[in-house]
């Protein structure tokens, strides 16, 4: 039994820290309609400009804000690829994922995997000592659901802004953006920086699990975000009371459960891929066959 | 309507098999628990995470399994061995670590650098034992403190090429040889290491190093492509898994330009390289083997020191040094022929 639940905690806290990414690209996929690739290079930006910030004694709350905006800094390069210089949505994508591929390099000083052991971390650091003792041993699960519940929340609130009711507008109805005398492709940058942004903050809190960042982190990622995205709100669209932000962060932690079981029953783990391509399509079939394709789930 | 009934029926189904598999998960995990009760002959959990499919890494557990087995670990009797391959990709790499972890292994073993990391990281703090075996620089990655005493909750095997022995090599089977070309990947710190040592020690034997450098798989032919273009008289590998996982594709490139490779392990010479002063690394695996086998009977992790082996033996391949018309020298007539 406490095998089951170590695994179920390991499940939740590994949900949590791709729902920050999951809702990222909510943001651009869903929002914008925009299939950001950037995601497999911006996931592990965040996670390297935390380990070099930590390892460089910055404070790992900190290093979390500034992961966040590298994040955003690439995020917007691809809309300015996009909007400016009117590159395809793929391919800007594939352009910054590639770069950053490089800069992800540099950063960590050519090593492929960057270590920060007995640093101070998001999980070790400040008011998280303060917690009791019972709580203190499932830190990470309660420090990564009160991080996904922040985010989820912020999220909400700036979706009811009018500065979010044009980031909303811009994917579905670009006119209307127009006629409030703004420009929908600033708003798509600015949408893609946000996506991004939560992205390498996922990515700058799976470093802070495991003290190490490594380069290769990102492959697959964006897979692993649609399918989250795609699960959750296909499965929960029923239950109206959900906002479409926690669905996705239901949608993480259900793709993760999904893995963890797939293992469990005795999946090899080279099988894992095959799984997650077929999740995905049947979220995808489920979703089509509800006839709702084209409707975009607005909070 | 049929469109609505059909979503549900696949919502439901999905649903079903969710609570069943979670069921069965936890049903599974509650009857070990529940025959647990009597502790005398429980094995021992032990598991082995292999960051990739790689003929040296595979040659790693061959000889933990062995080392163990020598020091009265047997699997099935006294111990279980979990065996996992990460498959190069850090997420299951994690993922493997953290299920060995909340499984409650009582020891686990990685074998190469970043399984290592993740080993470590996941069990820190539960406090479960991590053997690595081929870690080529156990300080640069954080797990140990001191080559003598770790202190850390991790100890293990080094593996550190004999550079100079292998370049004393390369002089006597090419006598006349003034370029070795080098094909490494940027992001291997070992490779990165290994070319600096390397370039300090060519000058002394009267070569020169041209080295290539790429990121990923898919460059290994372009890189290949430009060290022959570059006309070097011999390439030489490091344990760059990336490169060695792709060795097909050097030697493809190698080959049509004339130019013999050096291996860095004998498993290389037998797939197209004419020689090697390789680390036996089923000798790395048993001593890997044998260091878990000591902390399985009580010895402390944090005081048993990093044991580091350079000792090598060269190997050649008589069927591929007759391809580019070497001659094996005299003072190797004794290495072994893997021909044979």
């Amino acid at each position: 039994m406490t095998i089951f639940l170590g695994q179920a905690e390991t499940v939740l806290r590994e949900g949590f820290i791709y729902s920050l990414m999951a809702m990222g690209v909510f943001i651009t996929y869903k929002i914008l309609d925009f299939p950001d690739l950037s995601v497999d290079g911006t996931f592990p930006l965040g996670a390297c400009v935390t380990a070099a910030l930590i390892n460089g004694g910055i404070n790992p709350w900190l290093a979390l804000l500034l992961s966040f905006l590298a994040g955003s800094l690439a995020g917007s390069l691809t809309g300015v690829l996009h909007v400016r210089l009117r590159i395809t949505d793929l391919l800007s994508g594939i352009l910054v994922m590639t770069a950053m591929w490089s800069v992800n390099l540099i950063i960590t000083g050519k090593s492929a995997i960057l270590q920060f052991f007995n640093r101070p971390t998001i999980f070790t650091w400040g008011v998280i000592r303060l917690l009791p003792d019972g709580l203190y041993r499932h830190r990470y699960v309660v420090v990564t659901f009160l991080l996904a519940l922040a985010v989820k929340l912020l999220l909400d609130w700036f979706l009811r802004t009018k500065q979010g009711l044009l980031l909303r507008s811009a994917g579905d109805n670009s006119q209307y953006v127009i006629s409030l005398g703004k420009d929908p492709g600033t708003v798509k940058i600015l949408g893609l920086a946000l996506g991004n942004g939560c992205t390498a903050l996922a990515g700058s809190v799976l470093a802070q699990v495991g003290e190490n960042a490594d380069v290769n982190s990102g492959k697959g990622m964006v897979v692993m975000a649609l399918a989250a995205v795609i699960m959750g709100t296909s499965l929960f669209r029923r239950i109206s009371f959900l906002r479409s932000t926690t669905m996705a962060v239901l949608g993480a932690v259900l793709y993760k459960a999904c893995l963890q079981v797939a293992l469990q029953l005795g999946l090899p783990p080279h099988y894992l891929k095959l799984l997650m391509a077929l999740l995905l399509t049947a979220a995808l079939l489920s979703q089509r066959l509800s006839g709702k394709k084209g409707e975009k789930s607005l909070a | 309507m049929k469109k609505q009934t059909l979503k549900k029926a696949l919502t439901l189904a999905l649903a079903i098999v969710m609570s069943v598999s979670l069921a069965a998960c936890s049903g599974g995990a509650a009857a070990p628990s529940a025959s647990a009760a009597p502790p005398e002959t429980q094995p021992l959990k032990v598991g082995i995470l292999q960051f990739a499919p790689h003929p040296s890494l595979d040659n790693c557990y061959t000889g933990i399994v062995q080392g163990l087995a020598d020091a009265g670990y047997v699997d099935g009797d006294n111990i279980s061995i979990d065996y996992q391959n990460g498959n190069g990709e850090s997420e299951t790499n994690n993922l493997i670590a953290s299920n060995f972890v909340t499984g409650g292994y009582d020891i686990i073993i990685a074998i190469a650098t970043p399984s290592a990391i993740s080993a470590y990281a996941a069990a820190r703090e539960a406090g479960i034992p991590v053997v690595f075996s081929a870690v080529s620089d156990p300080l640069g990655a954080g797990l140990a403190e001191t080559l003598e005493a770790p202190n850390t909750g991790a100890t293990g095997t080094s593996d550190s090429l004999n550079l100079e022995g292998q370049m004393q090599m390369i002089r006597a089977f090419l006598p006349d040889a003034e370029s070795i070309g080098i094909l490494y990947t940027t992001s291997e710190p070992n490779s990165i290491s290994h070319l600096a040592a390397f370039e300090d020690l060519a000058p002394a034997y009267g070569f020169t190093v041209e080295a290539v450098g790429i990121t990923d798989s898919s460059e290994v032919a372009s890189g290949a492509a430009a060290l022959a273009a570059k006309g070097v008289d011999c390439v030489n590998n490091f344990t760059d898994n990336n490169v060695v996982n792709n060795l097909s594709v050097l030697l493809n490139a190698t080959d049509a330009a004339g130019i013999p490779v050096f291996g860095s392990e004998e498993e290389q010479v037998r797939n197209g390289c004419v020689a090697s002063e390789t680390l036996d690394y089923i000798a790395l695996g048993v001593t890997t083997g044998q260091m878990a086998a000591g902390i399985l009977d009580g010895g402390d992790v944090k005081t048993m020191a990093v044991s580091v082996v350079s000792d090598s033996k060269p190997v050649y391949s008589a069927a591929n040094c007759e391809k580019f018309g070497i001659t094996v020298p005299e003072a190797y007539a004794n290495a072994t022929n893997l021909d044979e």
